[in-house]
């Protein structure tokens, strides 16, 4: 008996040095992620989490592609082909929903971008580019919310103290925020700007923003406030101190032809690279316009490619031919979906003229004409001679030729609250979208409003 | 050596002459059919010790002079006892044990007597899985035990199959039970990471399985602790018996098709596509020269008319070859066994080879040592087609491409102009010039040794190795199809898992008075497990023209080149033990802790504990009279076990890589993380009670139980403006209450005529008991509230087409009382109803008459929903007008006064009506003949002429049949738990020939 037990004790002494292994047997590590302390300890490390929020701008429903198609869509440049995969039909129809994809995306893409700004912004480092990396996040930031306000909320210049989207600048998983006024979430953006402005010092190239980036966006940002003044005296800043060059008519087709970013300063403020790598494949931007993929699913507006004259570089970027069965006009303003993608141009030194010459009236008619006629001269266009509201209105038109596929012309409608009245390229119950139509604003998603009680008594009018 | 053998001898025979005195009795153990029975136990009643009959059955036993009885007993057979008196010859015949006390079950970490079984276990044998059509052995469980509903969602051959006993018990985290093979825990599920499905179990040989033992209650489960929650399915492979080496040979051949076609869902020919688009432009209001322009870019007139669906579509076949060979000695046993298995699925490019093998070998190394090593593993191999929305899904284009597109051009070779497939893929093209393959191995082996102390004390270890492999590849084309955008691209996945678990257990029994009346068991044990996940991934874009260069290598552009593994390991200790009056009473406990890597530091231990207690009632002496109740078990069971099926690092915040800028390194936070995490909890009480009356041909089994699930590991919504869309907490808490009931009968038992009928009913309910704060978690489809349960649908009800202009009507509010054409808000979904069943179960007949057999099992499965994903597309009233509809969208309102569900046809739709509502919905109610079987067993004296032992010839139909209560069920019952379709690989129904050898 002596003998088992000794041997039993001996067993347990073998098999518990064998299994109460050391206690590194339950510590195992992601192999592929930090903490956040980690992640974020050095300048290079904010360097890498700054890329990371670039890089969430790319997501298609970002300036992947749904800010630029909506854009266009929701007015009245681009419409879906009766031959189409089904992508962004409701927004040509005026039909979408509570529980849209392309809606909630944009809200959780622009928020998950701004958390990781708000990490960028917040976090306490030191180095000599520190201030460039956070000056870059700002922006980015800025650029996040502006979108936000302009998607969820009735524009400013309708009521500055209408309901507008929650600012969030600190992290915290927990919080169930309500909307801050549109006012409130404009200050927001003009505060981030002009730290950004100040904070900067680098222009790396066209893929990250830089101090007259910084103020570009601002241009547009007033303008979109209708503050004349400040957005001229932006515009003006970019163009006069930003070192940029306007593309001739002779360099247009090969610019947006080029998929690579740029260092050289023509142009190109401001946009989000795609590259061979790291690229939305089928969802990117170029494959829902290019007719050489399988989607192609986006057309141009006929009495849009009417406007542009024969002689207009520009015209070029568009074909025509046939698709569904019916005579089409095709936009190549986006062509590479084959290796280096193309990039998602988000802010022109020529919409800074645009905004100058827009932001001139009625003040001054001869800046606006200069300013405007800058850019036609350079597509081979007919100068802008006329005056008064003819001015304004061909100024209006010149930057919907000279902005198309850019994401912007619904936003222009929205600022002067105008009725959208889209051509016979459309569906008949969605000509005509009124400024009052509900729709005209984006519901706060339902996964939102399921989760927030906050905001779950602010929804839009409507929804 | 040799003289050492001599003497041992010489002493063995001395002890044999010294105890000659004895009486000599012989004979032979033979089963109902006059078979031998080796290995069966002749003893003295009373005594422990006694002979074994060899390999033809016959025994011979020395016992003492005033022995009056012995007993013979083998597995699988009752008992008999047999008066000695004067005979010194005994011949016997054991008859099948349908369910006696002595059956042995198989249970966590050892086996038990079922009348010491204090929890709910159900059994399965080999002859239940064995040659079915079935790829893993997962499928072939649906309907053989109560209360384990297994569902497909794919026809795929090797699909991955979903599991659930006795209800969900997380949310969030992982329902499916633990596997355990030959002691080995193994990583389930789906492999694949870039085909559509690998079922990792599809390369377990169903042939090669002895039986299955399905855990269900505390009592059984919470041995395993924290992986008990769902259940715990362990698979005990074949081994060897001694005797002479038996040969056996398995070898089927059939036919399957499409198991459930609904003519409502038939796709429309070209002239019924084309007329009802005409129809659908006038409604739109487009003018007579859109109409004619529309019309023909959809090929009106171009004199196609091409069936897609049939194209696709096909009658697969398959066949199964099986050998194996098992016998051994006293000392030795083996079991070696190979498989050849093929299967095509009912669509293009969907198809399954596995080779396998099994061996098994014990030997008896000494008196007090066994050891054994056994190894069983499969190669693989499978393609899989694309499911769900993509274009190259076979599926999808048999309801989405029109049929005015064709495949072939007129010289016959394939259509690749995408434009000319209306944007599509053209499938039956891709299925030939694209690759999508999949070469799974996966190991499974383990080495044992079980050293006796004493009678009493026993200590066994097991070290066990589960190794699956997956190599992936795909190829796509750079003239069409997705390979088209990036001039081809290639994939090659390379996916590992090492997976060990090392496990060490002392068992210790003991009488505890010396009549033997109470007795002790007790275990204690060690098990500590890793699995280490390796993946590799590579993808090059950009290939030369030549369809023949399908691997990255002949790519110019590499775009993806990952590799990163994932692990996780357990550590745990655990006890186990019953007390055992008589056989009458008797008590179970066990308690294990168990860490995980999945949880921080300060959270990572969690204790499991379990109490039972069962009363055979039958051994009571005031049960005596009733001499027609063989059996009546009450048992009942308490205890808490676990759940950690998360992912391996979600406990801790983190920031990722890969968010990558201008081809440098980017990072961004992608777990919100916690590091409180720790054990989801679950809670089972089970009280069960086992019947056997009328010589065991009647047998009862019912279960009732409460199972509650505290602190899930659950996915908590988070504000969007957070920057994250959830994060994983203990919080909430949801509970099962459900009955199961097995019935055995046996209604008809003669010399030559045998007829069994086995019914199992299983009704369980779900409901969710808590949730954040009270509130409903959006969840798809679904909706997480407290009351309901998970996976309850919430939709808008849909109302009907208006009879007066052909709109399609929802209810505006959830009380259902105004009906609106537009499309309401989310303020009008209501409850209506889930996607699992209420009850479901199977019913099965057997009839034997001498050689012949006739059986038949229906599976039933009633009071679920299923959800049409795609419906929207092919019976949207005009939505994706481009695309093929289904004859059921024939039904459309045409005319004022039409009263039906399908609203005015509108090119481009009709008011949102393809947008989520219960016309999606259809009752999942059904009965389906799961399994058909006639076959002819040749007379013994026939075959023993040619030296043949038994010989089998069956014909067996598989899913046969299928009955469904609502005629509008688009495609077929089985769509997964969530009960969602979504234009998978169709269930095949299949017949197949067969031919079982024994030599």
């Amino acid at each position: 008996m002596k003998n088992i037990t000794a041997k039993i004790l001996l067993v347990v002494m073998v098999l518990t040095t064998f299994s109460s292994c050391k206690k590194s047997f339950l510590e195992l590590d992601p192999p592929a992620n930090l903490t956040p302390e980690q992640a974020l300890k050095t300048e290079a490390d904010l360097l890498v989490a700054l890329r990371g929020a670039y890089a969430g701008l790319r997501s298609t429903a970002m300036y992947g592609r749904s800010l630029m198609v909506i854009g266009d869509m929701m007015a009245d440049n681009t419409y879906q082909s009766v031959l189409n995969t089904n992508r962004y039909t409701l927004f040509n129809n005026y039909s979408y929903n509570l529980t849209d994809g392309d809606v909630s995306g944009l809200w959780s893409s622009a928020y998950g971008i701004i958390l990781r700004t708000n990490n960028i912004i917040n976090a306490n480092v030191s180095g000599a580019t520190v201030n460039q990396i956070k000056g870059e996040a700002r922006t980015i930031r800025a650029l996040c919310y502006f979108n936000l306000v302009r998607y969820f909320a009735r524009p400013f210049t309708d009521n500055p103290n209408g309901p507008g989207v929650p600012i969030v600048t600190v992290y915290n998983a927990d919080l169930k925020p309500g909307r801050n006024t549109v006012a409130e979430v404009y200050n927001q953006i003009h505060t981030d700007l002009n730290t950004a402005f100040n904070l900067m010092t680098t222009y790396s190239n066209s893929s990250q923003f830089s101090k007259f980036a910084a103020r570009a966006l601002q241009a547009r940002v007033f303008l979109t406030q209708n503050d004349k003044t400040n957005a001229r005296t932006a515009a003006l800043d970019v163009i006069n101190n930003g070192g940029f060059t306007l593309i001739t008519a002779a360099g247009h087709g090969a610019y947006w032809a080029n998929p690579v970013i740029r260092t050289d300063r023509v142009e190109t403020i401001f946009e989000v690279s795609a590259d061979a790598v790291a690229n939305n494949a089928f969802d990117a931007l170029s494959y829902i316009y290019s007719q050489a993929g399988n989607y192609g699913d986006m057309l141009c507006a006929d009495d849009l490619y009417a406007s542009i004259e024969a002689a207009d570089v520009r015209r070029a970027l568009y074909a025509t031919g046939v698709r569904g069965g019916l005579p089409s006009v095709f936009v190549n303003k986006y062509p590479n979906f084959v290796g280096d993608h193309s990039d998602t141009k988000v802010l022109r030194l020529s919409e800074m003229y645009l905004i100058a010459a827009e932001a001139s009236l009625p003040a001054s008619e001869i800046d606006a004409r200069t300013y405007v006629n800058a850019i036609t001269a350079q597509r081979g266009a007919t100068a802008i001679a006329s005056t008064g509201t003819s001015l304004f209105n061909d100024i209006m038109a010149e930057r919907r030729k000279e902005l198309a596929f850019e994401g912007e012309r619904y936003m222009d409608m929205q600022r002067f609250k105008l009725d959208i009245n889209r051509g016979t390229n459309y569906p008949a119950a969605a000509r005509a979208v009124p400024y009052a139509n509900f729709r005209r604003v984006f519901p706060i998603p339902q996964t939102e409003i399921d989760v927030n009680p906050t905001i779950k008594a602010q929804q839009n009018p409507g929804w | 050596m040799r003289k050492c053998l001599i003497a041992f001898l010489c002493v063995l025979l001395v002890s044999f002459q010294v105890s000659a005195q004895n009486k000599v009795i012989k004979g032979r153990v033979t089963d109902e059919t006059s078979n031998p029975v080796p290995n069966a136990s002749v003893v003295i009643k009373g005594a422990k010790a006694g002979a074994v009959t060899d390999a033809n059955g016959n025994y011979s036993i020395s016992v003492p002079g005033s022995t009056t009885t012995l007993v013979f007993s083998s597995l699988n057979f009752a008992n008999q006892e047999v008066v000695i008196g004067n005979k010194t010859e005994i011949n016997i015949q054991l008859k099948a044990s349908i369910s006696t006390l002595q059956d042995v079950v198989v249970v966590g970490y050892g086996t038990t007597k079922k009348a010491t079984l204090t929890g709910s276990v159900s059994t399965v044998k080999a002859a239940e899985i064995e040659n079915t059509p079935f790829t893993s052995v997962d499928k072939a469980l649906q309907g053989k035990v109560a209360g384990l509903q297994s569902v497909a969602s794919s026809g795929q051959p090797g699909a991955t199959q979903e599991i659930v006993i006795r209800g969900f018990s997380s949310i969030s985290a992982s329902n499916q039970p633990l596997w355990i093979v030959d002691g080995i825990i193994l990583n389930t599920g789906d492999i694949s990471r870039l085909q559509t499905t690998a079922n990792i179990l599809s390369t377990l040989n169903p042939n090669d399985i002895e039986s299955i033992s399905v855990l269900k209650d505390a009592a059984a489960t919470s041995i395993y602790g924290s992986r008990g929650a769902n259940g715990v399915i362990i698979v005990t492979t074949k081994k060897g018996r001694s005797g002479k080496t038996r040969v056996r040979l398995d070898m089927e051949a059939g036919k399957s098709d499409i198991a459930y076609e609904n003519s409502l869902y038939r796709p429309l020919n070209a002239q019924e596509y084309l007329d009802l688009s005409r129809e659908g432009l006038v409604n739109l209001g487009a003018s007579p020269a859109a109409i004619a322009s529309t019309l023909a870019s959809l090929g009106l007139g171009n004199g196609v008319d091409f069936n897609w669906y049939d194209a696709v579509t096909r009658v697969a076949g398959q066949r199964l070859y099986n050998i194996s060979l098992d016998g051994g000695n006293d000392k030795t046993s083996f079991f070696i066994s190979a498989g050849n298995f093929f299967q095509e699925g009912t669509s293009i490019n969907s198809k399954l080879k596995r080779n396998s093998f099994n061996v098994k070998i014990s030997n008896k190394t000494t008196e007090k040592l066994t050891i054994g090593v056994n190894m069983n593993g499969g190669v693989v191999s499978q393609r899989a087609p694309l499911a769900g929305g993509a274009f190259g899904n076979p599926i999808l284009s048999a309801y989405f491409l029109l049929p005015t597109r064709t495949p072939y051009n007129k010289d016959g070779s394939y259509n690749l102009i995408s434009s000319t497939l209306g944007g599509l893929h053209n499938t039956i093209a891709l299925s030939d010039i694209d690759r999508r393959f999949l070469r799974e191995v996966s190991l499974r082996g383990a080495a044992n040794a079980e050293y006796k102390f004493s009678d009493n004390l026993k200590f066994r270890s097991n070290y066990g190795v589960d190794y699956n492999t997956a190599e992936e590849d795909q190829y796509n084309n750079p003239i069409h199809g997705d390979g088209q955008a990036t001039n081809g691209r290639a994939f090659s996945y390379y996916t590992r898992y090492f997976n060990w678990t090392f496990t060490n257990t002392l068992d210790y029994t003991k009488d505890l008075t010396s009549n033997g009346d109470l007795s002790l068991f007790v275990q204690a044990g060690l098990e500590s497990q890793k699995s280490a996940g390796y993946f590799s991934s590579l993808r090059a874009d950009q290939f030369p023209p030549s369809l023949t260069l399908v691997y990255p290598t002949s790519g110019a552009s590499p775009v993806l080149s990952s590799a990163t593994i994932s692990d996780y390991t357990f550590d745990s200790k655990f006890i186990n033990g019953n007390l055992n009056f008589q056989d009458r009473f008797v008590f179970s406990g066990s308690f294990r802790r168990d860490g995980s890597s999945r949880f921080s530091s300060a959270n990572r231990y969690g204790n499991f504990w379990s109490l039972g207690a069962t009363w055979n009632l039958e051994r009571e002496k005031f049960m005596e009279k009733f001499t027609f109740i063989n059996q009546l078990k009450l048992r009942s069971s308490i205890g808490v076990n676990g759940n950690a099926g998360i992912g391996n690092y979600d406990s801790p915040p983190l920031y990722g890589f890969g968010f990558n800028y201008n081809q440098n390194p980017g990072s961004a936070p992608t777990n919100v993380g916690d590091p409180n995490l720790t054990w989801e909890l679950n809670k089972p009480f089970d009280v069960g009670i086992d019947l056997s009356i009328l010589k065991s041909r009647v047998n009862i089994t019912f279960d009732y139980y409460v199972r509650k699930s505290e602190g899930l590991l659950l996915n908590v919504p988070l504000s969007l403006t957070s920057g994250f869309g959830s994060a994983r907490r203990n919080i909430g808490s949801m509970e099962n209450r459900g009955i199961e009931f097995e019935v055995n009968l046996i209604p008809v038992q003669t010399k030559d005529l045998r007829w069994e009928i086995d019914f199992n009913y299983a009704a369980n309910r779900n409901k969710i008991t808590s949730l954040p704060d009270g509130k409903d978690i959006g969840n798809g489809s679904y909706i997480l509230r407290v009351g309901q349960a998970r996976l309850t649908y919430f939709q808008r009800v849909y109302a009907g087409a208006d009879p007066a202009n052909g709109d399609p009507l929802w209810y505006a509010d959830p009380t259902l009382t105004t009906k609106t054409n537009t499309y309401p808000g989310a303020g009008a979904r209501v409850l209506v109803g889930q996607a699992l069943p209420k009850f479901f179960g199977s019913f099965s007949n057997t009839i034997t008459y001498k050689g012949f057999s006739v059986s038949a099992q229906l599976y039933y499965n009633f009071g679920n929903l299923v959800y049409d994903t795609w419906s929207g597309f092919y019976l949207g009233s005009g939505n994706g007008a481009v695309y093929n509809k289904v004859a059921r969208q024939l039904n459309r309102w045409t005319k004022p006064g039409d009263i039906t569900d399908i609203p005015r046809y509108v090119y481009n739709g009709n008011r949102n009506f393809q947008s989520a509502s219960t016309f999606n919905l259809a009752q999942g109610d059904y009965i389906r003949l799961r399994d058909f079987q006639v076959g002819y067993d040749l007379p013994k004296q026939d075959l023993s002429k040619l030296k043949i032992g038994a010989l089998r010839v069956y014909v067996r139909g598989s899913n046969l049949l299928t009955w469904v209560k609502d005629k509008r069920l688009a495609f077929d019952p089985e769509q997964g738990v969530s009960a969602t379709t979504n234009l998978n690989v169709f269930i095949p129904k299949t017949v197949t020939f067969g031919l079982n050898v024994t030599l």
